[in-house]
């Protein structure tokens, strides 16, 4: 034994292949019960430490983790803690936080708000036994209330997705919850860590300071910078290496600022990777990148490190397994009562109240990270700790089963949320059909939801297409190549993906292409379609509009031209078109009274006269396209306000709808945030042109060129 | 490569039906359908012979596509055997295409031969080709796109064609017969005798399933549109690319001048 492992290395790896054999071997027996794997790597630690092996066979425990290597496992294990928050944070999409209205919000608050008093009022009764000397009360009450108001944001993801559970209004309510729970325990743990780490008041309050100033600069600086660098580099072509660089490096500052600055540097993990940003899939590769190293390997050294300092033997009184049982007993009124009451509040029903209670009273590994710091800390005992970690392993196990019972899948069948979009179809002239043109994945569902709008509920005389065409490869090296390709998704995807959701057909086609405009033009007169749409999208310096390709596309397509410029277009309920008459508005007028009648859009056209003037032709255009679904809005333009008019006008539309000229597209951009289609008029050739024609009619010039 | 395939294709493109042409050269229309749907072996030389006239092809191509010995060289042999040992020589030594081509260059300077040397009528597959209209790594989930794409390459060769009315026509064709011949290639094709013929070359990242004479997914397309004097003897070259060498070479190419330089090698190999 003491020859196989003489070095600390080999000490490390040694234990290394102790800890992840455990795990998986338990987690199988985890996935066969039902229960997440998490349970398994908990029980696994407590398996290795005093508690068991400890107790079964001393001299092996002791040969395989002796008090010195700790130090090493532990290092590695904070490594590994802070890449997992980092993933934690990307998981966290902050998108959720924003509109969901009074529910989540009132629900979200009382689940922290109450297991938080409560676990306060069991500092009170616990404190004599379990408080260690040395620590203020204050940090002591604070720490047992946020060590209680943790939700396990990952596993309830989880076990949300797994159960099929996200599309439902209990699963959306609950994780929207869970990572406003998730955000704020951090908070309140990161305030209570500078507390106890503080030794005077003033301290305290500088940490705070700094902690308010560190997260404002993330959130105001670093966040549109990863903005600009993600939005640069991903989508085709996947990550360089570099930008992953970049973004470790920047992980490991936020870190060690947040450590420097007193409050934990987990906490700067976690707000990196909730800044990083979600479009385009940079945080999605990124996870992909990370995901395995740091769950199969890394995180069970904290596993095993929690349950080498969890010692059930502790416990040896009746009156600690009394405090220990009333602890679990707190926990779960306080989060399951808390969550269910308010749940039950703002109307949802029982078993969607029971549900989402006892889905926010997971607490899986959030908790043990929690316990740990507290440990490290010295807020809290070993014994407390052990209580407190089995108080984590029980409200994590019964999640499962008592979903299963309040839950089933019949109710959870009849849940499903139904797809929107109500068919509303009123008569429109013929087929329509749009060739949708995708550079970058994110720009895909962005592209469906238009398209669905403008077709509704598809017949066979509207076809889609999608097109993405890719750059010629750089690289000679043809195998590289072929992994590459294997390896990325279609940029596609995303598109036909939504897409689908909406029940439309979309027919993909990619290829390599050296001159993209004018396949994008040729692709677009062989399919005869009445509308190219064309993305944007947003480049690392500069901000030049319709350039480029699109430039190009505009000049000779033979059909009408559309970019969108979509920011997260989630549904095409309310439309504005601003319009003062050129061809371009007339023909996004048209779009959008498609949009009306198709999708059931409430469209208002926003009419700018300038200086007042007369123009009877755009009056009797107007009236001929006003109808039931189409209001018309009159504004008046004296003298270079129009940018403003529809920044003012175009707040609570989701969309606006406009033609390339004359109106100022680049400031309006800049200056509103709803999502935008910039509609360009081509003069098509005539229907003449466009009958088939036979093949040899040509045939001299055709013979003489050739 | 099918041969059976091949052999449809070009029969169907002559416009003569399969009992007429089982007539013309004596044999059973049976026999001859188990021929082309692949039953049946390709064939003899001679009832090969047959055929091209039936179709007015060159009979030396036919033999070519169906891997059998020219009754010519057969008949050579026979009257001097020892030219049977050189060839022996020449397999044995595993001479390559480029190695054969310097072979012929000797034997073109020291023994001239007699006439007949007059340029081929048709023009190689390379000569119909350029980068422009090499479409690689197309992905689609219907033949009709790809038809479709190429006619959009293809419009651009000669004024006045469009690809609306290229891209019905192929289309038209390929409803009629599929063009497949094997291994992942097709010939979607418009023969027009009064257009100089332009081909398109499509590779695609992700083959097609449709029905092909030996259920290979299809993964290279040449499209060609056109005919010039002897539109049948092009496609019986075209038909020449569906080997498995090919076309994971054709597959693999990262631009168009690879591609290209592929075609103009497998022209090469056959002199």
């Amino acid at each position: 034994m003491a020859y196989l492992l003489h070095s600390p290395l080999c000490l490390l790896i040694a234990q290394l292949v102790v800890i992840i054999v455990t795990a998986r071997v338990l987690g199988v027996l985890a996935r066969k019960i039902h229960q997440p794997l998490v349970i398994a790597e908990v029980v696994a630690g407590i398996l290795l430490g005093p508690s068991l092996l400890g107790l079964v066979a001393p001299d092996i425990k002791a040969a395989l983790f002796p008090a010195a290597s700790l130090g090493i496992l532990g290092m590695l294990s904070q490594v590994g803690l802070i890449l997992f928050m980092f993933l934690v944070g990307l998981e966290m999409d902050l998108g959720l936080l924003r509109g969901r209205g009074r529910a989540s919000v009132l629900i979200s608050h009382t689940s922290i708000v109450v297991p938080f008093l409560l676990g306060t009022g069991l500092a009170f009764y616990v404190y004599p036994t379990l408080m260690p000397e040395g620590v203020a009360f204050s940090s002591f009450t604070l720490f047992m209330g946020a060590a209680m108001s943790i939700t396990a944001f990952p596993v309830l993801a989880r076990i949300l997705t797994e159960r099929r559970l996200l599309r439902t209004k209990v699963g959306a309510v609950t994780i929207t919850c869970a990572a406003v729970d998730d955000v704020t325990a951090w908070c309140i743990l990161a305030f209570v860590v500078s507390i106890v780490r503080a030794t005077a008041l003033t301290e305290a309050v500088v940490t705070t300071v700094l902690a308010v100033g560190y997260t404002l600069g993330m959130l105001l600086l670093v966040r549109p910078f990863l903005a600009r660098l993600a939005a640069r580099n991903t989508g085709r072509e996947g990550l360089t290496q570099n930008i992953v660089a970049v973004t470790f490096v920047l992980l490991f500052l936020s870190a060690w600022a947040t450590e420097l600055i007193g409050i934990h540097a987990l906490f700067g993990a976690f707000l990196m990777g909730a800044i990083i940003p979600r479009e385009g899939g940079f945080a999605r590769i990124l996870a992909e990148k990370l995901e395995d190293i740091v769950v199969i390997v890394l995180l069970p050294t904290f596993f095993a490190l929690s349950g080498l300092r969890t010692q059930v033997g502790l416990l040896d009184t009746a009156e600690a397994w009394v405090q220990c049982a009333l602890i679990i007993l707190v926990a779960c009124v306080g989060k399951f009562g808390g969550s269910y009451v308010a749940a039950r509040v703002t109307g949802l029903g029982w078993r969607e109240s029971a549900a989402l209670g006892i889905l926010m009273n997971t607490r899986g590994l959030m908790e043990l990270i929690v316990l740990n710091i507290g440990l490290e800390l010295g807020v809290i005992s070993p014994t407390l700790f052990t209580m407190m970690v089995l108080m984590a392993l029980v409200t994590t196990f019964m999640t499962t089963p008592i979903l299963q019972v309040v839950y089933p899948p019949e109710a959870l069948a009849k849940d499903l949320l139904e797809p929107p979009l109500a068919d509303k179809r009123v008569t429109l002239p013929e087929g329509f059909s749009v060739l949708m043109c995708v550079a970058l994945d994110r720009s895909g569902p962005g592209m469906a939801q238009l398209a669905g709008a403008l077709v509704g509920k598809q017949t066979a005389s509207d076809r889609l297409y999608g097109l993405q065409l890719h750059r010629p490869a750089e690289r000679t090296s043809s195998l590289l190549e072929d992994e590459d390709a294997a390896e990325s998704p279609s940029a596609l995807e995303p598109l036909l993906a939504r897409s689908r959701d909406h029940g439309l057909a979309v027919r993909p086609m990619s290829f390599v292409s050296r001159e993209p405009a004018r396949d994008i033009c040729s692709v677009a007169e062989v399919k005869d379609v009445d509308l190219i749409l064309l993305g944007w999208h947003k480049t690392l310096f500069g901000q030049a509009f319709l350039g480029g390709t699109v430039h190009d596309v505009l000049k000779n397509a033979q059909a009408d031209v559309a970019v969108l410029v979509s920011r997260d277009l989630q549904a095409v309920r309310r439309v504005l078109v601003p319009f003062c008459g050129s061809p371009h508005g007339r023909v996004a007028v048209r779009l959008a009274r498609r949009m009306a009648y198709a999708a059931g859009a409430e469209v208002t056209v926003l009419r700018i006269r300038f200086r007042n003037a007369d123009a009877p032709h755009v009056d009797a255009f107007l009236a001929d396209i006003a109808g039931d679904r189409v209001k018309v809005v009159e504004a008046v333009d004296d003298g270079n306000r129009a940018t403003d008019l529809v920044v003012k006008a175009a707040q609570g539309h989701d969309l606006v709808v406009l033609g390339s000229a004359p109106l100022p597209i680049d400031q309006i951009l800049s200056h509103c945030p709803a999502s935008f289609l910039v509609v360009h008029h081509s003069e098509r050739p005539g229907p003449v042109h466009r009958r088939p024609r036979p093949l040899t009619e040509p045939s001299t010039d055709a013979t003489a060129h050739a | 490569m099918h041969f059976g395939a091949t052999l449809r294709l070009l029969r169907v493109d002559a416009g003569v039906s399969l009992r007429a042409l089982a007539q013309k050269i004596g044999v059973s229309s049976a026999y001859l359908s188990r021929v082309e749907n692949g039953h049946d072996q390709a064939p003899t030389p001679d009832r090969l012979i047959a055929i091209a006239r039936a179709l007015d092809l060159p009979p030396t191509l036919l033999i070519d596509l169906a891997q059998r010995v020219s009754p010519f060289v057969a008949r050579y042999l026979e009257d001097v055997p020892s030219a049977s040992f050189l060839f022996l020589e020449i397999a044995r030594r595993k001479l390559n295409a480029a190695q054969l081509a310097r072979v012929h260059a000797f034997l073109d300077a020291e023994f001239p031969a007699w006439g007949a040397a007059s340029a081929p009528a048709v023009p190689r597959l390379h000569e119909l080709l350029t980068p422009e209209r090499v479409i690689l790594k197309l992905s689609c989930s219907y033949l009709g796109d790809a038809i479709d794409l190429a006619a959009t390459r293809l419009a651009g060769a000669a004024p006045g064609l469009h690809a609306t009315t290229l891209a019905a026509e192929i289309r038209e064709r390929e409803r009629e017969s599929p063009t497949g011949v094997g291994h992942g290639v097709a010939v979607p094709h418009a023969l027009v005798p009064e257009l100089e013929p332009v081909a398109a070359l499509v590779t695609l990242a992700r083959p097609l399933h449709v029905p092909t004479p030996d259920d290979l997914p299809l993964q290279v397309l040449l499209v060609i549109v056109g005919g010039g004097r002897a539109p049948l003897e092009m496609l019986a070259r075209a038909a020449r690319l569906a080997t498995p060498g090919t076309v994971a070479e054709l597959c693999q190419a990262t631009t168009p001048e690879a591609a290209l330089a592929r075609v103009r090698h497998v022209e090469s190999e056959f002199g």
